[in-house]
């Protein structure tokens, strides 16, 4: 006497509720196979439910009036004296709520990769695989194609000739001497080309007043932890970046958007016997001027020794180059380390004539230049940014 | 007033044995050639095949079988048809023949699975000479030309009955297989069950003229008869296939009948029809009919009746048993076994995958 | 080897030698009889064979490809010809509610072979000059192909005629009277591409009507140092990845070219196949070269909505591009 519990179908392809009318039977009653048990309105017509199967009604699970959904119990019947339990209870057939008769299909899980996805590289497919086999790191490769897209001979390029490799030089041959252009030349000329082919850039100049910073070298000096104006550049550079985030951003031309970056990665291009290179201080925002001057110096060894990883020599967000290191060169042009917005020069501090008070005195000072994307900025933001540049750089304190 | 022997054209041998009014005469009644053990059977094939129609309602409403289109009333067609033919002679049906196909031998419970979701086509076409179902309307008549044609070209004896609705006849397809029948003298019955209805459109609605003469428009006679009587149809589709395989051509029989119950489970009648034309139309029910008339002849009493019906109740719950018990193939087997006598590698790699995919087999 | 034939000649001779061969195989449809078809390709063929194994239909698509239903279930390997791409819709839903599912729904394989010439270029009038591949193509049960030399056309005839299942051979009636030397004893499986002419820089993937025309930009593709691979599908379902894909692997780039307007065409089904299992092999986005998305134009405006050996060279030269 097992009970069983009927359950409403889908009566008309799709349907997924129905009203109940009337019963035909009561509690307690017995029914045989096919006995009317209800009627029911749905959708499309009123129509008769037979019961499926012989036994007494246990329960009515609906009132009249009340609606029933489609697999909701509907009436419970407790089977007659051997009548095969063998109907299926609870099981519409291959529609509504139904269960499939055999196997569901779910979704395989499978591991995900969560490799760093850059959005600065631009490759087909093809040449990350390429990239990625050969051991290529691709955002220290410039690419050649167009709109900076890096090229499969790019990567090969890249691929066969370690960093260290010295350009060939071919035998002279009337007069000219052909250099084969390999490895950290290749790379710095198509990412030079790369900028000044894809990014439309201005540069503003402006001179600073050193006398507070060299104020407080001398005060370093004096207790015995002297530092070069480096640090002082970057700590600046830094804060005002922060009150100018746009400097610190990219342009990301597959989407027509401006990728703003929340973390500072500042470049130092720094001369190496192999050519410029631009290692990489990470997070500069988080750090204070001796981590700053530590973290500094070491990056600048590394990059002179070729002993850097070349994670250290990517993904910087901003570059800082100082032209006034030696010579008599005040300023110049820099050019955009792509794909950032902005790249800062600055020049040698010494004494130079300057207006005090109506005075003309001669007082420290060095030129600085920056050089900004036009996609991303405009002259009159790119002189906030330098005036408070400036503002940053005169107002340290001894 | 007696029924009129008129005088037809000497290839149509099937008005010879109806009233103008599409009533077997009495003369030819007499002349059916059936034994009371014949008599019987088709009464009781009736009794069958409208108890198997009332429970696999039954099972729709239970939630076992996803649809059913009913053929009550339309018995006699179904009947008298599938006894007037040979069993190598093909039949093309719509998707209401189930009582057909159960004369054939097609084992009910197996044909279900079609409405239980398990299946296109349950059974072997070639086996029981019986097509598929075909769902869109009118485009299994083309098929049954097709087959004609080829009985033809190979010089077979077998005819080929292709039955569709009233409203079969508005389509494209059911016109142009009317016409190559006729281009091609195929040996061909084509078997009308006007039941007046499609879906909730009546005949009125369907055509402005009459079905049967259209034949005359493709070059063949036609003939509207009673389609609620079962002698009626068993001698007219016998007579009309005697014909086509002596290889005088298509006939069309417009056998008039009455949808008695919905268009299929998800229909309300009662939306669009009168319950007095249902009334009416239960006064001829083909099966009373028939028994009145069996008794009447003294061919059956109420012994062989009640016997009927317990045999026809035994197979009912037979049939339900059976259904339910029933596996449901494997779906890889279900869904991609019968696509491709030689399926392609991409194919198999898709069921490869499919069945990969599958949990809890 | 022989005389070269036309594709004309070809296919009217694969014809022959299947109804030769098999006494079941039988060839109808409109004016294919005393005619010989609107473009004579059975022409001679009821001669030969007699009333009863070649013969005209009335004048009604549907039920021509209906009859061949019925025809094959009762034993015989049906050729029907629909006399025009564009006149092939009325026959659509036999097509694809029966012919293609009819084995799913029985067991019952039907070996019917429904020719069909299609696409432009001959300055015809509306509904002669449509690609309607596509729409076959995406029903499953069906196998389309399409020949682009006489010598496939024959081999791809006999192959079609001799599958047990349903195949809608495309014949590409712009090159009827491409004239090459056949071998009839060569076979040519469905579902098989070829490599029509060798190369390394880009793949162009085509078929039926448009490899003569990529060949044309591949040879001219040569004289300017671009190496054009043409790899010439036959059969479109089922499709021959692993030819495609050999080739990609070679190039890293593709273009699909057809006839038939780009928009949901069959290359977006070959170009998104080459991106899913070449994605890592790719140095430019698969590109399509194709119709234009609206009706067929009129005659006059036709070579301006064809694909073309430049059109095919432009978009070689933008995945080229891509460095």
């Amino acid at each position: 006497m097992a009970d069983q519990t009927f359950r409403l179908p889908d009566l008309g392809e799709g349907l997924t509720e129905a009203q109940l009318v009337a019963w035909r039977v009561e509690e307690g009653a017995r029914v045989e196979v096919n006995a009317p048990l209800c009627d029911v309105e749905t959708a499309k017509a009123v129509v008769v439910i037979p019961s499926p199967w012989a036994g007494t009604i246990q329960k009515l699970h609906a009132r009249p009036g009340e609606s029933v959904a489609v697999g909701e119990a509907l009436v419970t019947i407790a089977a007659a004296e051997g009548a095969p339990a063998e109907a299926t209870p609870g099981t519409l057939v291959g529609y509504g709520p139904g269960a499939p008769e055999s196997g569901i299909r779910r979704r395989a899980r499978m591991p995900v990769a969560t490799a760093e996805t850059s959005i600065d590289v631009r490759a087909a497919p093809f040449v990350r695989q390429l990239a990625k086999d050969k051991g290529v790191d691709l955002a220290q490769v410039a690419g050649t194609g167009p709109g900076g897209r890096i090229t499969r001979s790019d990567v090969e390029a890249a691929a066969a000739t370690p960093a260290t490799t010295a350009a060939a030089t071919v035998p002279s041959n009337g007069g000219e001497r052909r250099i084969s252009v390999v490895g950290i030349r290749k790379a710095i000329a198509r990412q030079m080309v790369r900028s000044v082919s894809t990014i439309p850039q201005f540069t503003e100049f402006a001179v600073f007043d050193a006398t507070n910073l060299m104020a407080a070298r001398e005060k370093r000096k004096a207790s015995g932890r002297p530092m070069t104006p480096l640090p002082y550049f970057i700590e600046a550079l830094v804060k005002a970046v922060r009150a100018y985030p746009m400097m610190n951003s990219s342009w990301d031309d597959a989407r027509d958007e401006i990728v703003v970056k929340e973390p500072i990665h500042l470049g130092i291009a720094v001369n190496t016997s192999q050519g410029l290179l631009v290692p990489v201080l990470r997070d500069a925002s988080t750090l204070d001027l001796d981590a700053i001057a530590a973290q500094s110096a070491q990056l600048i060894e590394g990059a002179r020794a070729g002993t850097l990883p070349a994670s250290q020599m990517s993904g910087g967000t901003i570059t800082i180059t100082n032209v006034g290191a030696s010579g008599p060169v005040e300023t110049g042009t820099p050019i955009i380390n792509p794909p950032e917005c902005c790249v800062v020069a600055f020049g040698a501090i010494k004494p130079r004539p300057m207006v005090v008070d109506g005075q003309v005195v001669a007082r420290s000072g060095a030129w600085i230049s920056i050089s900004v994307d036009h996609r991303i900025v405009d002259g009159a933001m790119a002189t906030e940014f330098l005036t408070a540049l400036v503002a940053e750089l005169e107002k340290i304190s001894a | 007033m007696a029924d009129v022997v008129r005088v037809v054209a000497t290839d149509d041998p099937v008005r010879a044995l109806f009233s103008p009014a599409g009533e077997l005469t009495a003369e030819a009644r007499s002349r059916l050639g059936l034994d009371a053990a014949a008599l019987r059977e088709l009464y009781r094939n009736m009794v069958l095949i409208r108890r198997a129609d009332q429970e696999a309602l039954n099972l729709q409403r239970q939630g076992e079988l996803g649809l059913w289109g009913q053929y009550l009333g339309q018995e006699a067609i179904h009947v008298g048809a599938m006894t007037a033919l040979r069993t190598d002679d093909w039949v093309f049906p719509s998707y209401r023949e189930f009582g057909m196909a159960m004369v054939r031998g097609v084992d009910p419970a197996d044909m279900l699975t079609l409405f239980r979701g398990l299946s296109h086509g349950p059974w072997d076409p070639h086996k029981y000479h019986f097509a598929p179902l075909a769902i869109p309307v009118a485009t299994q008549v083309p098929h049954a030309v097709g087959f004609a044609m080829g009985c033809r070209l190979k010089r077979s004896e077998e005819v080929v009955l292709s039955t569709f609705g009233d409203g079969a006849t508005s389509e494209g397809d059911w016109h142009e297989a009317m016409n190559f029948a006729g281009v091609f003298k195929a040996p061909v019955v084509f078997l009308c069950q006007n039941n007046y209805w499609a879906i909730s459109v009546p005949l009125s609605k369907q055509t402005a003229g009459s079905i049967a003469d259209r034949a005359h428009g493709y070059g063949f006679p036609g003939i509207r008869i009673d389609g609620n009587d079962v002698l009626g149809v068993f001698a007219a589709v016998r007579a009309a296939a005697a014909r086509a395989r002596q290889g005088d051509g298509p006939y069309l029989i417009e056998a008039v009948t009455y949808r008695m119950g919905a268009h299929t489970s998800s229909d309300d009648p009662t939306r669009y029809r009168l319950d007095s034309e249902l009334q009416a139309w239960n006064a001829r029910d083909p099966i009373a009919r028939y028994r009145g008339w069996l008794e009447q002849q003294g061919i059956i009493d109420d012994g062989v009746v009640a016997a009927i019906a317990d045999a026809a109740e035994s197979a009912a719950q037979a049939m339900r048993a059976r259904l339910i018990s029933l596996p449901a193939p494997p779906a890889g087997e279900a869904i991609f076994g019968r696509v491709y006598s030689n399926p392609p590698a991409s194919f198999l790699q898709e069921r490869e995958e499919f069945e990969a995919s599958l949990e809890g087999d | 080897m022989s005389e070269p034939v036309t594709m004309a000649k070809a296919i009217n001779l694969s014809l022959r030698d299947a109804l030769t061969r098999d006494e079941n195989v039988l060839i109808f449809g409109e004016d294919v009889g005393a005619l010989g078809g609107v473009f004579r390709i059975t022409d001679g063929l009821q001669k030969a064979f007699g009333e009863e194994r070649v013969f005209d239909t009335p004048l009604a698509e549907s039920t021509i490809i209906g009859v061949a239903v019925g025809l094959a279930l009762r034993g015989f390997r049906p050729v029907p010809e629909i006399q025009f791409d564009g006149f092939i819709y009325p026959a659509f839903e036999q097509i694809v509610s029966h012919v293609a599912k009819y084995r799913n729904r029985s067991g019952i394989s039907l070996p019917i072979t429904i020719r069909v010439p299609f696409g432009g270029n001959i300055g015809a009038v509306e509904h002669h000059s449509e690609s309607p591949e596509a729409y076959f193509a995406h029903t499953a049960g069906l196998k389309v192909v399409t020949p682009s030399t006489p010598g496939d056309a024959y081999a791809l005839l006999q192959a079609a005629i001799d599958d047990p299942d349903p195949v809608i051979f495309f014949e590409p009636k712009a090159r009827y009277y491409l004239k090459e030397e056949i071998d009839p004893t060569a076979r040519v499986p469905l579902g098989k591409a070829r490599v029509a002419h060798e190369g390394s820089s880009v793949s162009v993937i085509a078929y039926g009507p448009t490899v003569s025309i990529a060949l044309q930009a591949a040879k001219t593709a040569a004289a300017e140092q671009i190496s054009i691979e043409v790899i010439d599908l036959r059969s479109l379902s089922p499709l021959d990845m692993d030819t495609v894909m050999a080739s990609v692997r070679k190039t890293h780039r593709a273009v699909v070219v057809h006839e038939a307007p780009v928009f949901c065409g069959f290359g977006a089904e070959v170009a998104a196949r080459i991106s899913h299992d070449g994605f890592d092999l790719l140095e430019a986005p698969v590109t399509r070269v194709g119709g234009l998305n609206v009706p067929y134009p009129p005659a006059r405006y036709e070579k301006l909505y064809l694909p073309d050996a430049d059109r095919i060279l432009q978009a070689a030269d933008a995945v080229l591009a891509y460095g």
